[in-house]
């Protein structure tokens, strides 16, 4: 087949896979972006403290974000050398608690945003591309949960089933959060679906379902991910605020639950080292996964990028 | 006169109508109804190259989406070697279009950006289950090596965006030849390129024809080009058959005054001694005759105000296979001059 590896070599980098080059081009934008970078640096710092919530419990008991309780401390109790961030009212370590709250935010976060989005972009290029009597249903589907405040509708479900698990809460939120993103990928698969290249597939044989998952898919899902990362930044908000109002998963250290916890036991102005670090973190945790998509959003739309940009 | 034999007819449209409505209400011009084709019946021979010719907006490009099932003829039938696929659907819709495929017009738009040209031109044989993924490969690359990518590997694996136009619209023949249809449509297949490239994609249409004798439909609005590469040509106005032939014939002995004012309006160079003009186009237009008559009727200066008016004219044999529809063709003006004069701008 190839006579002359060299020459070929010479002229053209073989087989040198396209995905890796337009990941480092698209690299090369993002890191010019001084918001992606420093998204992506919180972001890092979020996820080391992530990993490390496994570390307290191992080191002694009593560094269980749940159930260690020091039993030196009676009360809530200030930053010392054993417990670096103070302990909340029943002497357990905040430092701990804050560092499992991070991976509860992420698991939170990560799936209910990535739940939202598979319904959302399934939803929409069906809906996109069948268009029609189904494309309308879809829709109006979507502008009625759009319409409902997801906040209280998932109050109301609590109230009315009593404490519920942190995956049903995952579950709802991406139940209530697809539509804004199936109303995006419907108008980018209307436009996809009269380009040439989708008459070309149905020319070459493509059924729907391959022209949709094969030839539109791909075309959709660096907008898609794109909205994750907003999504994320929603469902994080959305489980604090449940937590916060008593409404979380009780059997879970976040960081929602305990702003819950110093406002129940009456610490809300007592003690700021127990108030601030979870407040500040989901402030944190939601900047940097805003200013990731943000970043995002200049390498998706090249339109979008200076001047002087690179590429 | 003897003739050679003449070859099979492969691929028929017996009187063939499409028709686009308008959206919208009526207050807001919508609900009109756009006569795209009309009552079309040709004849593709296998083996030939068949130009259909025509200005935009002359539904050229509807006949050859509906030749490759893209669109539904709302009259008339499609037969494919003798069988007809009215409606097609499902499976005997993948079985027709293995036979008949297509080049578009625009190779920027035509290729998805997000798969590899691998991928792409793969497409056909994945959707019709042909060979496994290694013979898939290996047919890839020779399809590509014909159509002038070479070498193939090169080529395989690069996306649609590292490739230039001409390159692009190699690779969508290489897609639409891989199954080895029987007839192929070219849809403007060079308009988006300039001429360099547009002679290498003419000069790859007749090697396939050559290698593969497939029939190939080429949708152009340049006579040029139809003369350079049709056997037959067909000219076409407002979904109305006009004029067919012989491409000779037909171009350098036009019979309907509008295929005289399409040569008229053809570009031309160098020496080619004094030029002929039919000046066949009245200007202003005339308004409409209504359905009933003629579709030239309102651009036409030859027209019979009475007759051209009220009723349309009959595709009629002149002379052997070629075919006319003016009530006028024995009366079209003749150039003085006897040597046709070269046609450019193709």
């Amino acid at each position: 087949m190839s006579a002359e590896p060299q020459t070929a070599s010479q002229v053209t980098p073989r087989r040198r896979s396209p995905w890796r080059e337009r990941f480092r081009e698209d690299w090369l934008v993002f890191s010019r972006n001084p918001l992606g970078r420093a998204g992506l640096v919180l972001l890092s710092v979020f996820g080391v403290m992530a990993l490390l919530s496994f570390l307290p419990p191992l080191i002694d008991p009593m560094y269980h974000p749940m159930t260690g309780v020091d039993p030196q401390v009676l009360y809530s109790e200030g930053p010392s050398v054993r417990h670096w961030l103070g302990t909340d009212f029943m002497g357990r370590d905040i430092l701990s608690q804050l560092l499992a709250g991070t991976r509860v935010a992420f698991m939170v976060g990560v799936s209910a945003a990535f739940m939202s989005i598979v319904l959302g972009v399934s939803i929409g290029m069906v809906a996109g591309y069948a268009g029609g009597v189904l494309d309308t249903l879809l829709m109006r589907l979507a502008e009625i949960i759009m319409v409902l405040p997801t906040l209280l509708v998932v109050l109301m479900l609590s109230a009315l089933f009593g404490k519920l698990n942190i995956w049903t809460i995952v579950l709802l939120i991406a139940l209530f959060r697809w539509p804004g993103v199936s109303r995006v990928i419907r108008a980018q698969t209307l436009s996809l679906k009269s380009r040439p290249f989708i008459d070309a597939a149905r020319v070459a044989g493509a059924s729907h379902a391959r022209i949709v998952f094969r030839h539109i898919m791909p075309n959709v899902l660096p907008l898609a991910f794109l909205y994750m990362t907003f999504r994320v930044t929603a469902a994080i908000v959305i489980e604090a605020a449940l937590a916060f109002l008593g409404f979380g998963d009780p059997s879970t250290v976040s960081w929602g639950m305990m702003l819950q916890w110093v406002w129940k036991t009456g610490h809300m102005f007592q003690a700021p080292y127990w108030l601030f670090p979870p407040g500040l973190c989901i402030s944190l945790i939601t900047l940097s996964f805003y200013l990731l998509g943000r970043a995002m959003d200049e390498v998706l739309d090249p339109r979008l990028r200076e001047e002087n940009g690179t590429v | 006169m003897d003739h050679p034999p003449q070859p099979a007819t492969i691929l028929e449209l017996r009187g063939i109508g499409k028709q686009y409505r308008s959206k919208g209400r009526a207050r807001q011009g919508g609900g009109q109804t756009v006569v795209a084709l009309n009552n079309v019946t040709l004849d593709f021979r296998a083996g030939e190259i068949f130009g259909l010719v025509g200005e935009s907006g002359s539904g050229k490009t509807t006949c050859g989406r509906l030749i490759v099932g893209l669109e539904k003829a709302d009259q008339g039938e499609l037969l494919l070697e003798g069988r007809s696929y009215g409606t097609l659907k499902g499976e005997s819709l993948r079985e027709y279009r293995r036979q008949v495929q297509i080049i578009f017009q625009d190779p920027y738009q035509s290729l998805n950006p997000q798969l590899s040209i691998l991928d792409s031109v793969a497409e056909p044989l994945v959707t019709n289950r042909v060979g496994d993924n290694k013979e898939r490969l290996e047919k890839v690359l020779t399809t590509l090596k014909a159509v002038g990518l070479s070498p193939p590997e090169d080529y395989a694996f690069r996306f649609p965006h590292q490739l230039s136009g001409g390159q692009r619209q190699r690779v969508a023949i290489a897609r639409a030849m891989i199954l080895g249809p029987k007839v192929l449509v070219a849809d403007e297949p060079t308009s988006m390129l300039d001429a360099s490239y547009s002679a290498q994609i003419f000069d790859i249409l007749l090697e396939v024809r050559q290698r593969l004798a497939t029939t190939i439909i080429l949708i152009t609005h340049s006579l040029a080009a139809a003369r350079y590469l049709c056997d037959r040509i067909a000219v076409i106005y407002r979904g109305n058959l006009m004029e067919t032939g012989p491409a000779d014939a037909v171009i350098s002995d036009p019979r309907h005054p509008y295929t005289q004012a399409l040569i008229d309006a053809t570009p031309k160079f160098g020496d080619c001694g004094p030029i002929k003009r039919y000046g066949t186009l009245v200007s202003p237009e005339r308004p409409a005759s209504g359905s009933a008559g003629c579709a030239f009727f309102r651009r036409c200066g030859l027209a019979h105000l009475g007759r051209c008016a009220r009723q349309a004219p009959e595709l009629t044999p002149l002379t052997l296979g070629h075919l006319v529809a003016c009530h006028y063709a024995s009366q079209t003006p003749v150039p003085e001059t006897g040597q046709a004069c070269r046609l450019g701008g193709m």
